[in-house]
């Protein structure tokens, strides 16, 4: 049980890497708060239940996710588009200016890409959880995880790089 | 394993991070050690992956939403203590409503069988319009119909009392027991519709508490009739007549 943890710490603990894979998946503030808030009430009324306290960063990342998902499912039912989404436009940026992105070029990239890569590479470049947590987060088979961040990733550079070429591998371009 | 597969698998290595120790890449890193062209490949793409990786760094939670999560859990759960104890405060309220019905439902049970309340109703009812079961002067026949009735008949009259025409008798009640009313006239002038202005009532003294010790009459007003109540035997005898204190004393 993980009776033992500290409301406050937990918190203290966990809610800025939280609230960055909120805001990688959602892209909107409000949406990110509320999710990682979220997630703390959650845990807050069902956290007893878990026995393993080394479990607990991967539960809060698995919880954050579903509540994304579950928000996800009821915005497809009843659609709200803000007019700035609407109109968002992704920037291309040359190859050679990779290494000078900023937070909305990267996350404009990434919401271009469909749902089910953009959890695994959010977590990939969050870099707080192994392979072996990332499936668990993501509730699937640690080979589907390294499959859909090999094509993830790709899509990502690609779009970050205006290279539109589908399906050219991977491995045979330069990085 | 060659160039191509190794960067197939290098592709998803995070640079400072716990893959270097992971197996999965460990014979593609040495393979990097020895391939020229796979170290200048795999240098940018870990100068790539930093800099991705610091981009989602820059991602900053607003500033306040610490305390927020800390603050707004916090009132929820003074909520949850305040449902609980007001819960606990509804389940207080109904036992005190079921004590409180519980008592007003006993009460009657427990009645007050004292001397006070006794001459109290009694007077009451010599005071109110009341029918007398038998109107007769003869003394033998109220007790017979007393007796036949079972209520109490066997009583004795003081010798002055015995004195007083009788008028008639009623069967009054005493929580649940009879008790024998005789009724007399003084002589004195009566009021218009009065038959009497003395009343004798009998019981059985151990249905009433706090009476008297035998040979020492108890006086006591009740509004304007003043009663006199002693015992004799198993008896309990009440006296009242409107008037003073000698009025009474010269019928015992």
């Amino acid at each position: 049980m993980a009776k033992g943890l500290d409301f406050e710490t937990l918190v203290s603990c966990h809610y800025q890497s939280l609230y960055q894979f909120a805001f990688s998946l959602a892209r909107d503030e409000a949406d990110a708060c509320d999710l990682t808030q979220q997630t703390f009430c959650i845990w807050a009324a069902k956290g007893h239940q878990l026995r393993d306290e080394s479990k607990v960063k991967t539960w809060l990342f698995t919880t954050l996710h579903r509540e994304f998902l579950g928000a996800r499912r009821k915005q497809i039912r009843f659609p709200h588009v803000e007019l700035d989404q609407a109109a968002a436009e992704l920037p291309v940026v040359p190859a050679t200016a990779l290494n000078r992105l900023d937070v909305n070029q990267v996350l404009a990239a990434l919401a271009q890409l469909d749902e089910i890569y953009r959890a695994p590479v959010a977590l990939f470049y969050l870099q707080d959880h192994s392979y072996l947590e990332i499936a668990e987060i993501l509730e699937v088979p640690i080979g589907t995880v390294k499959s859909r961040l090999a094509r993830g990733l790709d899509r990502l550079h690609r779009l970050l790089t205006g290279d539109t070429a589908i399906g050219s591998p991977l491995r045979s371009t330069d990085p | 394993m060659n160039r191509d597969e190794a960067k197939n698998i290098l592709l998803l290595y995070r640079p400072d991070s716990a893959d270097a120790a992971d197996p999965q890449f460990t014979e593609a890193l040495s393979l990097v050690k020895q391939d020229a062209e796979l170290a200048d490949w795999f240098g940018r793409h870990c100068a790539r992956q930093e800099s991705l990786r610091a981009t989602f760094r820059q991602i900053q939670a607003p500033a306040g939403l610490k305390e927020q999560i800390i603050s707004e859990q916090a009132a929820r759960e003074k909520i949850i203590v305040w449902r609980r104890n007001t819960g606990l405060m509804a389940v207080a309220a109904a036992v005190v409503a079921l004590l409180v019905l519980a008592t007003l439902w006993l009460r009657p049970q427990i009645s007050d069988n004292s001397l006070a309340l006794y001459r109290d109703r009694m007077v009451g009812a010599a005071l109110r319009a009341y029918a007398m079961d038998l109107t007769t002067d003869n003394p033998a026949q109220i007790r017979s119909y007393l007796e036949q009735n079972r209520a109490p008949a066997d009583y004795v009259l003081p010798a002055s009392l015995t004195k007083v025409a009788v008028t008639g008798c009623a069967i009054q009640s005493w929580q649940g027991a009879k008790v024998s009313m005789i009724c007399f006239r003084t002589g004195k002038p009566l009021a218009p519709g009065e038959q009497s202005d003395l009343w004798l009532f009998v019981i059985d003294r151990t249905l009433v508490k706090n009476a008297p010790p035998a040979g020492l009459p108890q006086l006591a007003k009740v509004n304007q009739v003043i009663t006199a109540a002693w015992t004799e035997g198993d008896k309990l005898y009440l006296l009242g007549t409107e008037g003073d204190e000698q009025a009474i004393r010269q019928l015992l």
